[in-house]
């Protein structure tokens, strides 16, 4: 499942999944703008069929900060 | 269905470095968050083969950037600009308690906004080129009156409303400003989807991810029409498209097309159709099928809404699709790339899109209820502005064809020409004629004795001018009217003495000798005056060949380089034109 979110994440940025880990947000990723992350977070939400919080969604800082939100949502991922 | 907004954010960046064949600069100004709109119309405008260079205002400052003739917006120099506004903006804090005014302080309060955005629309119209797209604003649906806001003298609703309409009466006569129907956008896709609460207070996203490109597909409308690549013309299949079933196997009486379903569906997208039809939008035919049957069906179905005069061309035959559909674009005259293309059968459209891929080929649902939805959904039959010429264009393509119709049916030419029971209407140089005579001065090539260009000031003055004949014919027929059509200049040299300076007839009535009832008139009306002779030149130019032998054919003798007519001889013009002056 990590591997779907890491592509998910990937495609939505515009890079590779090999730049994507778990400290991977705007600091390491040009394009991972607010927009952007909030672009991210709405496709996250179709994919893994949850829907997050307002303060979930400005909480979300980096991907571990999304791994975390989808497991209180009890999304698994298989690390 | 549109794709995701993440899909046009990627696509928007591999889009760097590509040549595209035309070019628009797009500026982007809006009181709300609409990042992603600009790389969706670069996406759509690219699938197009438009490079759209774009300009995005910085984030609710549409009045700064306006107002201040240094800013980047004018550096940017767009032809087009968007400017996206919304109601809880614009009415600020009243938006939510709009009853703290009395009646008249809310009326007041819109008459206030009305005047600032058109002040503001004014200050950029005045500073720039560029055409404005400014929206117009949604209802709500939510009222604080609740059931009462509708019994409630100029609510929160009527603000509103009143706000958009007088908005469409402050810029429906100004040609550069256009009012987007945003409040349509908003309904037809529904408020619940477009607003979502939690996109507005994460960032002010006041139009929800998903339906950017929705939003983007509609203002493509603009960029579609500026750019020039509207379409013109429908070409239609017939069998499981215009009607259910199959002409040649199910017959006149088992097609699907009437009040019941399935043939409503078909009956519905025929209406659609004569709309389109009746705004200037050609319609053609191209299928296969027995002539006879289809033909029948076209004339004396009850339930046929189109009829063969709505058609400029019928290809009904067992030819190749795509031969047929180069021949309606040779006949009609227009390029391959203003056409679209309707068939229910998948593969035709695949055979078309491989073969003719600047044909805009649609993908037909299987369910014909979805057709109509379809084509109401296109956004390629936009233009700027719709004239009458427009509106009569589909009507004057009929008589065209129904024109070829007699001529083909008939044994000869003159018998024809007899059938067609033309009218010549000769009518003088006046404030209604002048442009229309100047402009076929410009424009006509083929049929044009000396062809001599004259602007509208240049008619006017022979028009005023007692030694110049000046006039022109409006020519109809039992298809229809042609409209004004053949042009005349005659000089009165000496009361002895005329000479044609200019002699053209428009191509869409040569070959009728429309000319012959045209020098007639000349000729009655330089016997009246006195005149002895009346003098002509052909003046060859790369394309008037058609008028060559026009003064021979009509009695003129060769005098050095000039053909003269002596009004000593009998002029007789064919009894079959019916010819009247003003």
């Amino acid at each position: 499942m990590s591997e779907n979110l890491y592509k998910l994440i990937a495609r939505v940025m515009n890079v590779s999944v090999s730049n994507i880990n778990d400290g991977t947000g705007p600091e390491s990723i040009e394009s991972w703008t607010s927009f952007n992350g909030y672009v991210l977070l709405y496709e996250l939400e179709q994919q893994f069929k949850v829907k997050f919080t307002l303060d979930e969604a400005i909480d979300v800082k980096t991907v571990a900060d999304i791994k975390r939100h989808l497991k209180n949502h009890g999304v698994i991922l298989n690390e | 269905m549109e794709s995701k907004l993440s899909h046009y954010i990627n696509k928007a960046s591999s889009l760097i470095g590509h040549k595209f064949e035309k070019k628009i600069r797009v500026a982007l100004l809006s009181s709300f968050t609409v990042n992603g709109l600009e790389e969706v119309l670069r996406v759509k405008s690219a699938e197009k083969n438009i490079e759209c260079i774009t300009y995005v205002g910085a984030y609710n400052q549409y009045n700064q950037e306006i107002l201040n003739q240094e800013s980047s917006l004018y550096k940017f120099s767009p032809d087009i600009i968007f400017l996206i506004l919304d109601i809880r903006s614009i009415m600020g804090n009243l938006f939510y308690v709009p009853y703290s005014l009395s009646v008249q302080q809310r009326r007041d309060f819109i008459e206030k906004k009305v005047g600032e955005l058109c002040n503001l629309v004014k200050i950029f119209t005045n500073s720039s080129k560029s055409k404005l797209v400014i929206t117009n604003f949604n209802i709500p649906s939510y009222s604080p009156y609740g059931i009462f806001e509708t019994k409630t003298e100029y609510g929160f609703y009527d603000m509103i409303r009143d706000l958009n309409v007088k908005l469409t009466d402050a810029f429906n006569n100004v040609d550069s400003v256009y009012l987007y129907d945003f409040n349509g956008f908003v309904s037809f896709h529904g408020e619940k989807n477009v607003f979502d609460f939690q996109q507005f207070h994460f960032g002010d996203i006041k139009v929800s991810l998903d339906y950017i490109p929705y939003l983007a597909h509609d203002l493509m409308s603009y960029i579609i029409a500026i750019t020039g690549l509207s379409k013109k013309c429908i070409v239609l299949d017939l069998d499981n498209t215009l009607w259910g079933g199959i002409a040649g196997e199910d017959g006149f009486d088992g097609i699907k097309l009437g009040p019941t379903p399935p043939g409503n569906a078909y009956v519905e997208l025929q209406r659609h159709l004569l709309a389109l039809y009746q705004r200037g939008i050609i319609l053609a035919i191209n299928s296969k099928n027995n002539l006879e049957d289809a033909l029948k069906i076209i004339s004396d179905h009850p339930y046929m809404i189109l009829r063969e005069e709505n058609f400029a061309c019928l290809k009904i035959n067992w030819d190749d699709k795509v031969s047929n559909m180069k021949e309606i674009a040779d006949e009609l005259n227009i390029s391959l790339d203003s056409m679209v293309f309707l068939d229910d059968d998948p593969i035709n459209r695949e055979y078309m899109r491989m073969n003719l891929p600047q044909v805009l080929t649609m993908e037909l649902s299987q369910d014909s209820s979805h057709y109509t939805a379809l084509i109401q959904s296109m956004n390629e039959f936009n233009v700027l502005r719709i004239t009458d010429e427009d509106t009569k264009r589909g009507q004057m393509y009929g008589q065209q064809h129904e024109r070829k119709k007699l001529e083909t049916s008939t044994p000869n030419l003159e018998e024809f020409l007899k059938q067609l029971k033309l009218r010549v209407s000769i009518k003088n140089a006046d404030t209604f004629t002048i442009p229309r005579i100047s402009q076929l001065t410009l424009k006509t090539n083929q049929f044009n004795l000396t062809t001599k260009r004259y602007q509208e000031e240049d008619i006017a003055r022979f028009a005023n001018d007692d030694k110049y004949l000046v006039g022109c014919a409006q020519v109809e027929d039992k298809f229809g009217d042609n409209g004004i059509t053949g042009v005349f200049i005659v000089r009165k040299d000496t009361p002895k003495e005329w000479s044609i300076d200019t002699f053209l007839l428009s191509c869409r009535v040569m070959g009728r000798e429309v000319e012959k009832g045209i020098l007639g008139y000349i000729i009655k009306e330089a016997k009246k005056s006195g005149v002895e002779k009346i003098k002509g030149q052909f003046i060859p130019s790369k394309k008037n060949k058609p008028i060559e032998n026009f003064l021979p054919n009509c009695g003129f003798r060769k005098e050095g380089k000039y053909w003269i007519y002596s009004l000593n001889s009998t002029f007789t013009v064919p009894d079959y034109l019916m010819v009247s002056a003003q």
